[in-house]
């Protein structure tokens, strides 16, 4: 039966399902962030490597959870995944998929760089990240690099813009058919 | 309805044409069953949000792409009640006439075995059914047909602004026909212009499968069944009908489900996968597949999405995704020895800041503080228009079946897919000419995305011929007439236009013709 607006305003955003203490809770990832709600598939070493990424890619990224977005949707089917990385047609389950990339990262800023990613400077960053998208990483052992530029990117993208707080901070207006219960 | 009760139709899919067929078979009194591998879903599912949308894109079984190009399965496919069509456009233009005899009239590419005017009435019908919005008057290359029921929808500053490129070159514009409501129509509500329809139109103003057909299908007394993955086709110990098909419900159970006859409408790739997978002795090389055409003569439109900057606010969150206008100038196939296919132009396409056809992606070589000021600029001044291109059928670009396999034992699917020199040439001059006429409408910069890939179409095509085609001209399997294939994998040519009007047009088409000569088709 067709809806009006009135009648369909509910729940939506991003917030996603978060367990905290043996509790289930519905928050952002932003919340999940500022919150320091645990991890269930990445590990300490593969966040910070994705958090410090995603921070030189979209500014912003980290604090918006970019890190608890990922990991909570690679503990779900990929039928019902948010990840980008589901329009590159890339073989599920995605767990492989980032964890082999945050790792060849990882590797490649030590190799390369000579400095973990959480610590490299600006030019480096820079100049990982552009060897990353025209794919010419030296000593590279992972997925193709560009795909994992361009999945990263748009994690963040999804994180910071594509929310309705991301949209408020850009100034143009949302135009929610269903609205999220709270601002992002 | 229980497993062991038998039924008239069995429906693999609920998309665009399995909803078709569900509504006219079960209005014509038949028992129809409809097994949807996804979800249930309502309208009130769709959030706006391009990252939610997602959800409404099929993430598994997988498809392994091989071949120079893509046809971008997982952002083309659905998942769940409505299919693809939940999440298409409502780009609704029409097949031309010379689309459909392509090979005697310019000796390429395949002729189908229907000429436009067997296909009219229907796109008439499907365009009463849902409430299509345009002018047929000023959409003058459209082919012969009834004036829409519902006026066209407004055009905003970012169509404005667009138009003049093209009006600069000469090339004319018309408003976008679309599947969508610029009026009340029929206890459905007007659009309100917030352009989410790619995250599912949850107001029902975009005739997706949940707000027509669908319902219809139930009110009728069609059954719905969600989470409920078809594996193949069953047939009789002589292998000359289908008896029903094999499915797993959601914990993994297998059952059959019982029919008269089996439309398979699980979408281009799917479609061919699930006959694939049906081989038996007497259908050694898949059902319906004793041409060798099964899976043959994949298509998809190669797509260039153009994208510019201008000094006056677009406004391109607004509208609908689809675009604001037409333009066909350009269409006629044979361009010059190098260049074949035709080409449409959608423009003013309603752009949100993330996702695939986002503003961000539109200029995937940023990051960093670049990006963020390139995401604030374009978010107030990014125009957007796609050009849409013919690609030819050939044989060597298949659906197979891989040597992988889905938890149920089932092979999973390979394509092959490698546009040939005319089409490639094609999408370069449409990209050239996109840039051009956005520099003429006053673009400061302007530039084109990389090849992308729009619809799926072919595998299962239609023909006269049963040597050289897969199903006949009401979709039946030439070899086991009560299977009947739904969508667009029977098209035999590509045109350049979006599918999903074409697929309900034949869909309603073979739905009555079969309704109503049931038991002669059936035997």
């Amino acid at each position: 039966m067709p809806l009006n607006r009135r009648n369909f305003i509910r729940q939506s955003g991003l917030a996603l399902t978060f367990t905290v203490a043996g509790r289930t809770l519905l928050l952002t990832p932003r919340e999940a962030y500022s919150r320091d709600v645990p991890f269930t598939i990445l590990n300490q070493a593969e966040v910070d490597t994705l958090e410090a990424i995603c921070e030189h890619l979209v500014p912003g990224a980290r604090e918006n959870g970019v890190a608890h977005f990922v990991d909570r949707q690679l503990s779900l089917d990929p039928n019902d995944s948010l990840l980008f990385i589901k329009c590159f047609n890339v073989e599920p389950p995605y767990q492989g998929f980032y964890q082999s990339a945050l790792t060849a990262i990882s590797r490649t800023s030590k190799a390369v760089y000579g400095e973990s990613i959480t610590r490299l400077d600006q030019d480096s960053a820079v100049s990982l990240i552009e060897s990353l998208r025209d794919g010419n990483v030296s000593g590279w052992n992972g997925p193709p690099p560009p795909l994992v530029y361009h999945a990263l990117r748009n994690d963040a993208v999804d994180v910071v813009y594509g929310t309705m707080e991301g949209f408020a901070d850009l100034g143009i207006p949302y135009l929610a058919h269903i609205e999220p219960p709270r601002a992002w | 309805m229980r497993d062991s009760d038998k039924v008239d139709v069995v429906i693999v899919g609920s998309g665009a044409a399995g909803s078709v067929y569900a509504a006219i078979f079960a209005e014509a009194g038949k028992r129809v069953l409809v097994l949807e591998k996804g979800p249930d879903r309502k309208l009130t599912d769709l959030y706006s949000s391009q990252i939610w949308a997602r959800r409404l894109k099929s993430g598994a079984p997988h498809v392994f792409e091989e071949g120079r190009d893509s046809i971008w399965y997982n952002f083309n496919a659905g998942h769940g009640y409505g299919g693809a069509a939940l999440h298409h456009y409502g780009v609704w233009p029409r097949y031309h006439p010379e689309d459909l005899r392509e090979r005697t009239l310019y000796g390429r590419g395949l002729d189908w075995p229907l000429e436009y005017d067997q296909l009219r009435p229907w796109y008439d019908q499907v365009q009463e059914d849902v409430g299509m919005s345009g002018d047929a008057e000023k959409e003058i290359w459209r082919p012969p047909g009834a004036p829409y029921p519902l006026p066209p929808l407004p055009v905003f500053e970012h169509g404005e602004i667009l138009a003049r490129g093209f009006a600069a070159l000469d090339l004319r514009t018309s408003p976008i026909p679309v599947a969508i409501l610029s009026r009340d129509y029929k206890g459905r509500p007007a659009c309100i212009y917030d352009s989410w329809c790619d995250a599912g139109c949850p107001t029902g103003a975009l005739a997706n499968p949940l707000v027509e057909y669908l319902p219809r299908a139930v009110a009728a007394g069609a059954v719905m069944r969600s989470d409920s993955y078809v594996t193949r086709v069953l047939t009789d110990r002589n292998g000359v009908k289908a008896s029903g098909v094999e499915y797993y419900d959601k914990t993994g159970e297998r059952h059959e489900a019982v029919a008269d006859a089996v439309v398979i409408a699980a979408f281009t790739v799917e479609n061919c996968r699930i006959l694939l997978n049906s081989a038996t002795a007497k259908h050694d090389r898949g059902l319906g597949n004793s041409s060798g055409m099964l899976g043959r003569y994949l298509m998809s439109h190669p797509a260039v999405n153009i994208f510019g900057l201008f000094k006056e606010e677009t406004r391109c969150y607004l509208g609908v995704t689809g675009g604001q206008l037409l333009s066909q100038d350009g269409f006629a196939k044979e361009k010059s020895k190098d260049i074949f296919g035709s080409r449409q132009w959608e423009i003013g396409l309603g752009t949100k800041p993330n996702d695939l056809l986002g503003i961000a992606m539109s200029r995937a070589d940023l990051f960093g503080h670049d990006l963020h000021d390139f995401v604030e600029r374009g978010s107030r001044h990014l125009g957007a228009m796609v050009g849409v291109c013919e690609c030819l059928p050939h044989e060597a670009n298949r659906i197979e079946l891989a040597d992988r396999k889905d938890r149920y034992g089932m092979r999973l699917a390979r394509v092959t897919f490698n546009l040939d020199d005319y089409a490639r040439n094609l999408w370069q001059e449409t990209a050239d000419l996109g840039v051009k006429i956005f520099k003429a409408a006053g673009a400061a910069e302007a530039w084109h995305s990389p090849p992308g890939g729009q619809h799926i179409m072919g595998g299962t095509i239609m023909g006269k011929n049963s040597n050289t085609s897969v199903t006949n001209e009401h979709a039946q399997l030439h070899d086991v007439p009560n299977v009947i294939i739904g969508g667009p994998s029977v098209f035999p040519t590509s045109s350049s236009v979006n599918s999903t009007f074409t697929a309900h047009a034949l869909a309603l088409r073979s739905a009555r013709h079969i309704a109503e000569h049931w038991s002669g088709l059936m035997t």
